[in-house]
């Protein structure tokens, strides 16, 4: 065990949240988190130039004993699964401490402390190698979200806040129970690389399958335990959106990926079907919800039930090209629905509406805001050369050679997506300018171009050049996919 | 008795002498102590305590029976009276500030009683015998009694105190019953002898009756249903210092005695578990799902302490090793977590702002951000969230339960948590998401603050490093 590199990146915004709680002025407290978000960031880039992709073997591990009477231990490690979302959360971090610049007024301190709190534990989730130390660090990203939502947010934010908070509560208890049950099968260890190597009895792996589900899919959130995430998206202020859409949702997926796969393989296979099924619905049903909004953030918090529903697919496909696709497609629809939650935001900072029927003609007033508008949305419906195409691609061909109808019920919802997308741009930038007359809207200035630039390099990086990211994932999926067909004699 | 025995019995019960002998002597000092002074009644009190816990952890190394077989200080008992001491001195800090705010402050005693309560507590965790038991359950229950009617002029308190004697006295009379039926049944009283007197044969049915009313006695000192009537309108009533001890102290000896009889082999050949179990359920069913609708805070606290009452019953069910010591576990961390967020109700308490009412603590978190992150930290705590020590108790409790193959059971508790879940943050709400209506400054006193500094030191501080005092819990647990 060398340098702590995995914990220096989860304690570096944790001692920033810290810190903020004896700075004085509000400035202070925004430059100190935006600092700390820029140095964990570095940190990230730090870990993904020396990860090593030719191995699917945890990286840059730490273990130390915790509770060693009941076999826990603060394990920590990454690989190609978890790599991206590292990153991923430590970009999407910064960014989210620039768009609350000026969005966030009232208690600034508190604020930025609960997001750099917040994205602490979202590192610590996808770092920990011991479910104990998972768990602690999922549960507890409760707290700062809930007071995120709760107090930074709109009009309806306390129902909202109790709403998503209740969801995830129970959806995760449920999880627990299953956890320990899984650690007096495994040998009495909550030992994640422990237990994937467990073969365990069909019956057990159903029941734990299903106690998982239950807390996964609220995350995702897949069809029909969504209903927290459109309250929750419109009520949070623009930051809580990003994270929300960016990272958390993320953490359903890759529980998917992290637990039910390696460690309930044949579980996985049996139930494959219901959970494509339960994925084409998710495509199809929250393409159509985003259809028929007039809120903005609606539309793009139900577009991210259809994206999801298109990762989760790609998992449940379990074939190398849908499990690419599906992990590619959870960072691309990171960074392309935080952007658009922060355009949606920056626009609501001017505006102080969301509804689509108040906008029109943007393009006149704010050119490079639609400009940038326009890239994010087209990345969002996959146009080629956008990071989505490449993912949403191998998620259609994984899928269809799982399964032609849910294939097909896919590429529906992927049309469906260019109708609400191209015809919320339509309505809000082009046409008559509508709003110029009744707002004064001011185009992007400095500091959130800085947001919106590696945003956009990423959407065009991946969709030109996906050949660095797929690397990071290769092996990962390449051993995932032989432990989930291993035991049935290879596929 | 020998003279080396009664010695020997002495050294073994010397914590209880201490306490006994304090209380005494500030009985008779205090009739001196002026208008002024009552400073000195705390930091005797506390000093009292402090000389017993020194005995106490002194004469900790072995097992010590004693008094015939009536009383054992052994490592189970002295986990146990480690808990008393700590709710009682933290009680005494929090007294002093507010004991003056009521009127109650120049009176020696309210501090003599709270020492009563806990020799009577700390016998209760030592006693082997059903009688010792009842010795010191009474003792301490006679106490409380008085302290919940401490509040002379309010009428509140009265009444508070007159249910409390009168249920209080049936269940006294339920488990006399039962050790009575006991001792015509087995021809002795003691825990030890009781369990060979029936060793091999088949269960007498009448014994079972017998458990069935001892333990009845004993769940009404730990407020679980059916015999929690008594507890919200005495916890409403009693004055605010004396509620966060009850919930705190007398539950916690109360959990010592059952975990005491349910170590016996008598009661673990009896099928009681599945009576416990169904009490278990139906208290955290009750106490989660009544406590949603109360607005005032010491009632909703009330509730709550049933459904830990609950939660923590769970882990008599699981018994075994890990069942016995995550009952121990969750009785530490619930002295910390509950005595703060008592704490902070009562500094809430100042002038004529009673701090009772839920709504009282809008906007707290604008006009107080730190004690604010402070109740934070307690309510989500006690929800069960990690990383704070709340989270660990019930998670202990779980891994009992799932290990003894009560997988149904632990879903039944995670399941009523995440109901109990909702009314802590719907408080976290009011003090973080609502505009304060009025302006009000608690009463903080430097002990009142070391009081919270201690308890959220404890609640965070358990929370993150659990593991030394998870194998305190497991080896006090052992050595019962």
């Amino acid at each position: 065990m060398g340098f702590p590199l995995l914990s220096l990146i989860i304690f570096t915004p944790a001692a920033g949240a810290a810190v903020l709680m004896f700075l004085r002025s509000d400035d202070a407290a925004r430059w100190t988190a935006l600092v700390v978000t820029v140095l964990d960031l570095a940190l990230s880039i730090v870990l993904l130039a020396g990860f090593d992709t030719t191995t699917h073997e945890m990286q840059f591990t730490e273990r130390v004993p915790w509770v060693p009477a009941l076999g826990i231990t603060y394990a920590l490690g990454v690989d190609g699964i978890s790599a991206l979302f590292v990153f991923l959360t430590a970009l999407l971090g910064a960014v989210s401490v620039l768009a609350s610049w000026v969005a966030i007024e009232r208690k600034v301190k508190a604020f930025m402390a609960s997001l750099l709190a917040m994205q602490a534990l979202m590192l610590g989730v996808f770092l920990s190698l011991d479910l104990f130390l998972f768990y602690v660090f999922w549960e507890a990203m409760l707290i700062p979200m809930y007071l995120i939502i709760g107090v930074w947010g709109g009009e309806g934010r306390v129902y909202a806040a109790f709403k998503f908070f209740l969801y995830t509560l129970a959806g995760s208890l449920l999880f627990l129970v299953g956890v320990i049950t899984l650690y007096f099968h495994g040998g009495e260890t909550f030992d994640i690389l422990a237990l994937m190597a467990l073969d365990l009895p069909f019956q057990v792996q159903s029941w734990l399958f299903f106690a998982f589900l239950i807390a996964f899919a609220v995350k995702v959130p897949m069809v029909p335990v969504h209903t927290w995430l459109p309250d929750a998206h419109v009520q949070a202020p623009t930051a809580g959106s990003i994270i929300l859409a960016g990272v958390l949702l993320k953490m359903g997926a890759y529980g998917f990926l992290r637990f039910s796969l390696p460690m309930l393989p044949e579980a996985s296979v049996y139930f494959s079907p219901l959970m494509l099924a339960l994925s084409a619905l998710a495509i199809v049903y929250g393409g159509l919800l985003a259809l028929a909004q007039d809120d903005l953030k609606k539309l793009v918090a139900y577009s991210s039930i259809s994206h999801m529903g298109f990762v989760t697919m790609g998992i449940f496909a379990l074939n190398l090209r849908g499990l690419e696709g599906g992990i590619l497609q959870m960072f691309n629809h990171g960074v392309t629905t935080g952007a658009l939650f922060l355009f949606v935001g920056l626009i609501y900072e001017r505006t102080h509406t969301r509804s689509i029927a108040d906008y029109g003609g943007l393009m006149k007033v704010a050119p490079v805001y639609t400009v940038f508008l326009a890239l994010f949305t087209l990345s969002s419906m996959a146009l080629p050369g956008t990071n989505s195409f490449v993912g949403e691609l191998l998620v259609l061909s994984g899928g269809f050679a799982a399964n032609l109808a849910v294939g097909a019920a896919a590429v529906l919802g992927a049309t469906l997506g260019a109708a609400y997308l191209l015809g919320m741009y339509r309505r809000v930038a082009l046409g008559p300018p509508s709003v110029g007359a009744r707002f004064k809207v001011r185009d992007v200035n400095a500091r959130e171009m800085v947001a919106i630039l590696p945003l956009a390099v990423f959407v065009l990086w991946v969709g030109l050049y996906p050949k660095p990211f797929l690397a990071i994932i290769d092996a990962s999926v390449n051993h995932l996919l032989t432990e989930v067909h291993g035991t049935e004699g290879g596929q | 008795m020998t003279d080396a025995a009664l010695f020997q019995s002495i050294i073994a019960s010397l914590p209880e002498i201490v306490v006994v002998t304090g209380a005494c002597i500030l009985l008779i000092l205090g009739q001196f102590v002026r208008k002024g002074q009552e400073h000195f009644l705390v930091s005797a009190s506390v000093a009292i305590v402090l000389i017993a816990a020194l005995a106490t952890l002194l004469l900790a190394n072995e097992v010590r029976p004693a008094y015939s077989g009536m009383f054992i200080a052994d490592r189970f008992a002295v986990f146990f009276k480690l808990v008393f001491y700590l709710a009682t001195i933290l009680t005494f800090l929090l007294s002093r500030k507010y004991a003056d705010i009521e009127g109650i402050g120049s009176s020696s005693e309210y501090y003599v009683l709270l020492l009563f309560a806990l020799f009577g507590m700390m016998i209760m965790a030592s006693a082997t015998d059903l009688l010792s038991i009842y010795v010191g359950l009474e003792l301490m229950v006679l106490c409380t009694y008085v302290l919940t009617g401490f509040m002379r002029r309010e009428r509140r308190s009265n009444e508070a105190a007159l249910k409390y004697v009168i249920l209080g006295a049936v269940s006294t009379g339920i488990f006399l019953y039962g050790v009575s039926l006991v001792y015509g049944l087995t021809g002795t009283t003691q825990l030890n002898a009781m369990a060979q007197a029936v060793t091999g044969d088949p269960l007498d049915p009448g014994l079972l009756l017998a458990v069935v009313f001892i333990v009845a006695g004993l769940v009404f000192k730990v407020g679980a249903v059916p015999f929690h009537m008594w507890l919200p309108d005495v916890y409403e009533g009693a004055p605010t210092t004396i509620t966060a001890f009850m919930s705190v102290g007398p539950k916690a000896a109360g959990f010592a005695v059952i975990l005491r009889v349910f170590l016996n082999p008598l009661v673990a050949a009896s099928d009681a578990w599945i009576i416990v179990a169904v009490i278990a359920v139906v208290t955290m069913a009750l106490g989660s799902f009544v406590a949603l609708v109360q607005d005032n805070f010491k009632r909703l606290l009330a509730y709550s302490s049933i459904a830990h009452a609950g939660f923590a019953i769970f882990g008599v069910v699981a018994g075994g090793q890990d069942g016995i010591a995550s009952v121990m576990l969750y009785m530490l961390i619930y002295a910390f977590m509950n005595l703060g967020i008592f704490g902070a109700v009562i500094m809430m308490r100042n002038g004529d702002f009673s701090g009772e009412v839920i709504n009282d603590y809008a906007g707290f978190a604008r006009s107080h951000p730190g004690l604010a992150l402070l109740m934070l930290l307690y309510l989500f705590s006690l929800a069960g969230i990690p990383p704070t020590a709340g989270f660990f108790a019930k998670f202990y409790v779980l891994v009992a339960l799932v290990e003894r193959g009560f997988v149904l059971l632990a879903v039944i508790a995670v399941l009523l948590s995440a109901v109990a879940a909702y009314f802590y943050i719907r408080i976290v709400m009011v003090i973080y998401m609502r505009e304060p209506e009025r302006a009000f400054e608690p009463a903080l006193t430097p002990m009142v603050r070391a009081t919270l500094a201690f308890t959220a030191l404890g609640t965070i501080g358990i929370g993150l490093f659990p593991a030394w005092f998870l194998g305190f819990a497991q080896q006090s647990a052992s050595g019962g």
